[in-house]
């Protein structure tokens, strides 16, 4: 069974595992460090809501990548 | 068990700005249900006289100003600094979403209001109802609906994460 959200078309992230993967980051630190709000940290990871480019850009300033291996686009074509 | 898990998580997910548009939809609902309950038991003489719809609709706005006043002082008291945090890009999103279903109704409601106002001034009942001064109940309603609308559309997007919808 795969999971939906990957083969959903727009834009995903794999922001929960980078959360694990940083000594197990709290969605509230990672809000705190991008300046939002932990519930946009909740629908960002969710793929509920695509964050702006700004808080892309922090996202992956954060965890120290490059924006592609945080943020992936996935076309209808 | 498994209930007491998801409440416990769900009062974690919660932020401070829900529960503010929780306590400001409550505190709508009341001021409508006030409203609402003094209109039905109003005589016909009261209906007709402007004293006492002027009281009544006094007496809306000092409950709506004390009301907000004092749960904004307790929200204040319990809050962790989120009161004075600005809001993000998506808040703000959701925001402008719940002012649109406000505009919305509101444009209904002024509209609704005079349409009957006209009709009424040609001795024509648009609604089939006796109460007197109807463009003023409705603009009245309009307003509290919409900004029931307002706070729940904002707790229903803000829940949901679907702001696109």
């Amino acid at each position: 069974m795969g999971n939906p959200e990957v083969n959903k078309i727009g834009i995903s992230n794999s922001i929960r595992t980078l959360r694990f993967l940083n000594n197990e980051m709290t969605q509230k630190q990672l809000a705190e460090h991008i300046g939002v709000t932990r519930q946009t940290v909740m629908a960002i990871e969710s793929n509920k809501y695509s964050p702006t480019l700004e808080v892309a850009f922090k996202i992956a300033e954060v965890f120290d990548l490059p924006l592609d291996k945080v943020f992936s686009y996935r076309s209808g074509r | 068990m498994d209930n007491k898990r998801k409440l416990i998580q769900w009062l974690q997910e919660t932020s401070f700005r829900e529960v503010t548009l929780f306590v400001d939809f409550l505190v709508t609902a009341y001021i409508s249900y006030f409203y609402v309950s003094q209109l039905v038991n109003a005589s016909t003489e009261q209906l007709a006289s402007i004293e006492w719809l002027s009281t009544v609709l006094f007496e809306v706005i000092v409950y709506s100003i004390a009301l907000m006043v004092v749960s904004y002082i307790v929200l204040a008291f319990i809050s962790d600094d989120e009161l004075s945090r600005p809001m993000d890009v998506r808040e703000k999103q959701i925001n402008l979403v719940g002012y649109k279903y406000t505009a919305i109704i509101l444009q209904v409601g002024v509209i609704l209001a005079l349409f009957q106002y006209n009709i009424a001034a040609q001795d024509f009942e648009f609604m089939q109802s006796s109460l007197p001064h109807l463009p003023l109940h409705i603009l009245v309603g309009a307003f509290l609906i919409a900004e029931l609308a307002h706070y729940g559309v904002q707790l229903y997007k803000g829940r949901s994460g679907d702001i696109y919808g």
